[in-house]
């Protein structure tokens, strides 16, 4: 990390997000164009869908040093491959349950409903994630480094 | 309480018979070791061999990998492939991976003959070992198993050995519920009754573990790997022309460096790749040359599988694949 000397409460978290092109990074986009202050600790990368998040990339993620992932998509019933985000949710319910049983904190996961128009509540949702990320501390478990 | 001598019989007579009228192009089937009680793949291709089909508690390799190959052999140019079925000697586990294979559009209905075989459980050869410490070496390869009900007879020449099936049964024939095969052809054996058990009764300690306390388990677990794949190769179910993990372009996913997070990676992937599929045949842990509780991962979601989504692999064939399929009301709690 860049400020390994520093304090505690200088550690930032690094939060992972994939966020379906249709609904969530619109909602993010928006939420930066109406000028919505969220938490700097999060890397958006822009997936086709919900549908398409592999577990393998959260958990690459995860072993690259993430300390948090958030997978957001199309509330249910909204994708606009009709079908993405039912299966995402299943997938990734799943891959939540094996970090459960790996002994990997699960709540460093976050799944997420996002709609183009909810740019509030894509603040919202970054904000209350990078507040339990941050009271988590850094992730080691995956990762194997330092922090 | 199984004769596994009027069994051999049967599967021999039904690969004899098969052979002889050409109905099938070959069987895959067990034989006897050479210096080994333990019991190893054979091809058989010819009636006269017919003879050699073994059968007995030690047959533990789950055959249907070599089905999987047979039907992704290419033919040669110009050649015409021989689309003769292949007859094939199943427990009820190895049967339970032929619907899966079936369901996923692997092997065809067509190209398998089945001979299905009852099991009450195979015997794990490293506990056999341990049992045989006091025998002879050199009888070791000529030892006979019988089955005694609560016990395992072992017969040599010197004073027969009477082990209870607990110290010598693998781990999955402990928890396991289906004693009869799914799919056959052909029914070999006497329909054996159906013991309603916990089948998850093996993961309940590591459930009741803390999350720290089951990362040191599986740290201390997974540390041991040595990334040999042969829990992949083994595995019928693991099919990909190339997997992921052989894979460098255009993104190499996991490096070939064995150390802990790249192992967690591993493993935790194979697990989600399984997930829903895994009909717990055991291949995996049987291989591993380093111990790990592989099937312990597996499962873990084979029961969250079929708690969260009714999701049971290899019972029907007319059954949705787990991530082909979705439901509307799949749950999701935690999903804000």
């Amino acid at each position: 990390m860049e400020d390994e000397g520093g304090a505690k409460e200088s550690w930032e978290p690094k939060i992972i997000g994939f966020f379906c092109n249709w609904c969530s990074y619109a909602g993010a986009d928006l939420a930066g164009t109406s000028r919505i202050q969220y938490p700097t600790t999060i890397r958006i990368i822009k997936v086709m869908c919900s549908g398409r998040v592999n577990p393998q990339f959260v958990l690459k993620a995860f072993q690259e040093g993430a300390d948090g992932v958030l997978v957001s998509g199309c509330h249910p019933g909204d994708c606009h491959y009709i079908e993405g985000n039912y299966h995402a949710r299943r997938k990734l319910t799943l891959m939540e349950d094996l970090l459960e049983f790996t002994g990997v904190d699960p709540s460093r996961f976050q799944m997420s409903w996002v709609s183009a128009s909810e740019g509030q509540k894509f603040a919202e949702v970054v904000t209350e994630f990078t507040e339990r990320i941050k009271k988590l501390g850094p992730q080691t478990k995956l990762s194997g480094g330092e922090g | 309480m199984t004769d596994y001598k009027a069994l051999e019989k049967q599967i021999q007579d039904q690969a004899r018979q098969w052979l002889e009228s050409g109905e099938v192009k070959y069987v895959i089937g067990f034989e006897k070791g050479d210096n080994s009680p333990v019991c190893r793949p054979v091809f058989i291709y010819k009636p006269e061999d017919a003879g050699k089909l073994a059968w007995g508690p030690l047959c533990n390799n789950n055959l249907t990998k070599y089905l999987v190959e047979e039907v992704q052999i290419k033919p040669k140019k110009g050649e015409e492939p021989d689309l003769r079925p292949v007859g094939i000697v199943v427990k009820p586990c190895d049967s339970k991976t032929i619907v899966e294979l079936m369901k996923e559009n692997i092997v065809p209905r067509e190209r398998v003959k089945i001979i299905g075989v009852i099991s009450e459980g195979t015997i794990n050869p490293k506990a056999l070992d341990k049992a045989l410490k006091d025998v002879p070496l050199d009888k070791i390869a000529g030892i006979q198993i019988l089955d005694g009900g609560d016990n395992f007879t072992i017969k040599y020449d010197g004073e027969p050995l009477s082990v209870p099936k607990d110290e010598l049964l693998n781990g999955k024939c402990k928890v396991c519920v289906v004693h009869n095969p799914v799919v056959y052809d052909i029914f070999v054996g006497d329909k054996v009754t159906q013991i309603d058990k916990d089948e998850f009764e093996d993961i309940a300690d590591l459930e009741a573990m803390s999350d720290e306390e089951r990362y040191e388990y599986w740290k201390e677990q997974l540390s041991k790997c040595i990334r040999c794949y042969a829990c992949r190769d083994t595995c019928p179910l693991c099919y990909c022309e190339e997997c992921v993990f052989d894979r460098t372009k255009p993104y190499n996913w996991n490096e070939k460096t064995v150390d802990l997070p790249e192992n967690f990676f591993y493993h935790m992937v194979r697990a989600m790749h399984l997930a829903g599929r895994c009909v717990d045949c055991g291949g995996c842990e049987r291989v591993c040359p380093m111990d790990i509780p592989i099937r312990k991962l597996n499962r873990f979601l084979l029961k969250r599988a079929k708690e969260r989504f009714k999701v049971v692999p290899g019972i029907n064939v007319e059954d949705k694949a787990m991530f082909g399929d979705y439901d509307i009301d799949d749950p999701g709690e935690g999903i804000k």
